[in-house]
């Protein structure tokens, strides 16, 4: 082949550009996008997480309910957004609060495990396989960015100044394909949260400590040590305090598998409200009791477990959250029920042995327990404050068999508000940013110098 | 023997004859040599008799010495071996059956095919044998079932002289007094004792290669070498306890080498451990054992933790037999080195992994009667073990063990104990045994059980 000068001069170019790129490490396509160290895939995720204008109401990106500084949560209950969605809360309310997107590339995809335990996925009920699933569908969402189509995105996509680095990563031809250039736009977004050190530091004091570099005061080492004791919080059992593999990634503080905890119903979220009837809510129950339960892995927003035969034990169950930066992610739950962690955790010690404290309780003292869970799949589950033992032969899904939710209705819960606070301290050391230079400039919110009433 | 058939003088008296008649046969005195002719034909009849009976003695001299080779024949290749796979094999076996009911938790009650193992040996020659032994445990062997198929021992064993051997492959390491000889009817009571359960790993065996032999003063000696224990797969925060009965005490490796050691299963080799064993047998019916072992192990991943740690176990014991008594002691004792960053790490985690872990028991049975083979042999036992015995990285005030309820409301087991057990082995022959025995724990009282098993080896 004979090449001319200027040919050759741009193929110099090129190989320089790939040696410079070979230099440095893990990036797709080889090149680095100089300013941000990113990839170029990344680099046009983080663009567009950030641009409202991908929205049909020209005012919401990902970053308006995955906020940075709140560890990519919004702090509501549930987010808003939709057609009309006007910052920060006018336009259609969502169903779920906003899980964080912190650690979230750590995820394994969807799976079922050897012995049949749901595993991974992403949303609150796994129904996106992937990562990049999960970037995509916000898209086209109603109540969310509202896009009514693939077509409209990319319709819009053509509008932006990062066009140019979408075409030069995946062709001008993928823009004819609307459902594929969303899933390229969605892998970009992809690629922003796996590469960028802003959803995964690992700085918190606790990665620090076990790091030999900072020290646990004596109240966060008490609330570790509760932490881990199967006989007390018991926690570290869906949320690990150790490395999952051996050493090779730190603890991410969730096992990535389901739990049904029968957290009472939200009446604070729009959907729940049965006086109202929103057109974007999947309505799906005529019990009497409610017209929409949010049901988790079996439904209504993700449709293909279904919820009988074997699967209908999997009903209102939820992806366990890392608990890195938790003091950060106010409210929560799936609902959004828990405005502190102090009430959360009191919710897991004393929600069996002082129900009328967190489930609708009549004159009588009726209690229905589980409220937010279909009689069926053992919701709606009346026992009797008078009556001791009147909670003993519980049947359903809601996890009544591990410690601490193995308690009965007048036994002792297994932590003492004093120990609550211990482990709120602890769960505090799992806030990123600590630097072991200037511990003093280590910021917590208000709610980890609080101490139970 | 050839009898003299033939007289020397009686061949010198007919040669003559002969001779005399030969000679006077020209004499005209014909009536003088008369006499001499009839006795010349008197004789000469007699020598045709001797012929005869020489011929048939000859021939019968000749079929005795073809009937004797061909008994030579037989015999030699009766001597020699034949090409029979058989002539070399060895095989051997033995099976237990359990019935161990909790007294305080009967609900818990469990009978079990504990064992069935059976053994093939083969001998090369005079110095090189090989022994195998396979055992399946828990009656079904499946990805669904509780049993396990595996392989205790595969070795080779070759002696080079009077004194000393080598072996290597998969063999059982030589402590204590039931490691090596665990069949159901070398020990009393329906299983194993806790402390060669617990501290002393049961059953013990490890892959390498050992050197030993027998002094003429009759103490028998073994060095070896060979993989460790693993503790990178420590489990160090069970959600609820391992074990909830005696059963599963010893069954779910509770102890500390119990749980860790490999198996030679795609053993981690980087790490490697040394023991010897000094056995005295020179007085009949006494036996007095010491073993030391100390290797390094894989530690689990902890940062600014150690990468290897030092597991050490020592043991002595005494086994004495005067007349139908059996009276036997032992003590062990281990440790393991490194353990405070691990513990550190992961404080209130509900199985640390212990500084230290020790056991002794005492033991005396007695044979009250016997008759033909069959034999009874009541026996009383007091034990002592703790698989915790100290810990290093827990911080002061904070107790090693979980300190509530389980999630089933019982007490979580304390990792110490103090055990009676009382029973009798009946022997029906002395390879098939009857064993019933009671346990009664002092501190973990909800283990306390009933036992009965069927034992036998062949």
């Amino acid at each position: 082949m004979n090449l001319n000068g200027a040919s050759r001069a741009g193929l110099c170019a090129a190989l320089t550009a790939v040696l410079l790129a070979a230099g440095c490490g893990g990036n797709s396509n080889g090149k680095v996008a100089a300013a941000t160290g990113l990839s170029p895939a990344a680099d046009l995720g983080r663009q567009a997480f950030s641009d409202v204008a991908l929205s049909a109401s020209g005012t919401q990106s990902c970053a308006s309910c995955h906020i940075a500084s709140k560890a990519f949560t919004d702090g509501q209950v549930v987010p808003f957004g939709g057609l009309h969605f006007v910052p920060p809360a006018t336009g259609d309310a969502g169903l779920r609060n906003t899980p964080t997107l912190m650690y979230a590339s750590y995820s394994p995809d969807f799976f079922f495990d050897t012995d049949g335990t749901p595993t991974g996925g992403f949303f609150r009920d796994g129904r996106a396989a992937t990562l990049a699933d999960q970037a995509q569908r916000p898209f086209t969402t109603s109540f969310k960015m509202a896009n009514a189509s693939p077509d409209e995105v990319v319709q819009r996509l053509r509008t932006r100044p990062y066009l140019q680095q979408f075409i030069d990563l995946y062709g001008a031809d993928s823009l004819n394909n609307p459902e594929v250039a969303v899933g390229h736009l969605a892998e970009a977004l992809a690629a922003f949260q796996t590469e960028d050190e802003s959803f995964h530091p690992f700085t918190s004091k606790y990665d620090f400590w076990q790091a030999g570099r900072a020290t646990l005061t004596q109240q966060e080492l008490n609330g570790l040590r509760l932490y881990n004791d199967p006989t007390r919080g018991n926690c570290a059992a869906c949320h690990p305090s150790t490395s999952a593999d051996g050493g090779l990634t730190p603890p991410l503080f969730t096992d990535f598998t389901y739990d049904n905890l029968g957290v009472p119903r939200n009446p604070n979220i729009p959907a729940n409200d049965d006086a109202q009837t929103l057109a974007y809510v999947p309505y799906n129950s005529a019990d009497g009791a409610h017209k929409y339960y949010d049901m988790g892995l079996c439904g209504p927003l993700r449709s293909d477990l279904g919820a009988q035969g074997a699967n209908a034990s999997l009903c209102g169950a939820f992806k366990v959250p890392t608990l890195r930066d938790i003091a950060l992610t106010a409210p929560y739950f799936h609902n959004g029920e828990f405005p502190t962690l102090q009430e959360a955790l009191s919710f897991y010690v004393t929600r069996d042995t002082d129900p009328s404290r967190w489930y609708p309780t009549d004159g009588a003292g009726n209690v229905t327990k589980f409220d937010d869970l279909e009689a069926v799949y053992g919701g709606e589950f009346v026992m009797n404050i008078n009556v001791l033992g009147s909670d003993a032969n519980y049947v359903g899904n809601v996890n009544t068999v591990e410690i601490p939710y193995n308690r009965k209705f007048g036994q002792t819960a297994s932590l003492s508000p004093a120990d609550i606070d211990d482990v709120i301290a602890f769960l505090c050391t799992l806030t990123d940013g600590y630097d072991p230079q200037h511990p003093e400039n280590y910021t917590l919110p208000a709610q980890c110098a609080a101490t139970s009433p | 023997m050839t009898p003299n058939l033939f007289p020397k003088k009686l061949l010198i008296a007919a040669a003559a004859m002969s001779l005399a008649g030969a000679a006077s046969a020209a004499d005209p005195n014909a009536a003088a040599t008369q006499p001499l002719e009839q006795k010349i034909d008197s004789l000469s009849q007699q020598l045709d008799t001797l012929k005869a009976q020489l011929q048939q003695l000859k021939s019968q001299n000749d079929a005795l010495a073809t009937a004797q080779e061909r008994q030579e024949q037989q015999t030699a290749q009766a001597a020699q071996p034949h090409a029979s796979p058989f002539d070399n094999l060895s095989l051997w076996g033995y099976g237990e059956v359990y019935y161990t009911r909790p007294i305080h938790e009967t609900e818990k009650t469990v009978a079990d095919l504990a064992r069935a193992v059976f053994g093939i040996g083969y001998r090369f020659d005079d110095k090189t044998r090989f022994n195998s032994e396979y055992e399946v445990e828990h009656g079904v062997t499946s990805a669904n079932d509780p049993g396990e198929f595996e392989v205790e021992q595969l070795y080779v064993d070759h002696q080079f002289n009077r004194w000393a051997a080598v072996e290597g492959g998969l063999f059982l390491i030589p402590v204590g007094l039931i490691n090596e000889h665990h069949e159901p009817t070398a020990f009393y009571g329906v299983q194993r004792n806790f402390v060669e359960t617990l501290i002393i790993p049961s059953t013990w065996r490890e892959g390498g290669f050992a050197f030993h032999g027998n002094t003429d003063f009759g103490l028998d000696w073994n060095v070896g070498l060979t993989t460790s224990v693993n503790l990178s797969h420590w489990e160090g925060n069970p959600e609820d306890p391992i074990y909830s009965t005696a059963l599963e005490l010893i069954n779910e490796g509770a102890g500390p080498m119990a749980g860790t050691h490999q198996e030679l299963a795609l053993a981690d080799a980087q790490h490697l451990s040394q023991y010897l064993s000094l056995v005295y047998r020179g007085v009949p019916g006494l036996e007095i054992g010491a073993f030391g072992s100390t290797g390094t192990s894989t530690s689990p991943t902890v940062p600014d933790g150690p990468t290897s740690q030092r597991v050490s176990l020592w043991e002595g014991h005494v086994r004495w037999t005067p007349g139908r008594a059996d009276l036997s002691a032992l003590y062990a004792r281990g440790t393991i080195g490194g353990t405070g960053a691990y513990n550190a790490l992961s404080v209130g985690q509900s199985n640390p992994m212990p500084a230290s872990f020790s056991g002794y028991y005492a033991q005396a049975a007695y044979s009250v009667w016997q008759n033909e083979t069959y034999r009874v042999a009541p026996f009383a036992r007091w034990e002592r073990y703790n698989i915790g015995q100290s810990f290093e990285g827990i911080p002061a005030g904070v107790s090693p063990y979980p300190t509530g309820p389980t999630s089933t409301g019982g007490p979580w087991p304390q990792p110490y104990d103090r055990v009676w057990t009382y029973g009798a082995n009946f022997y029906v022959t002395p390879n098939v045994v009857l064993k019933a025995d009671y346990q009664s724990f002092q501190n973990n009282s909800d283990l306390s059980r009933f036992d009965l098993g069927l034992g036998l080896a062949f």
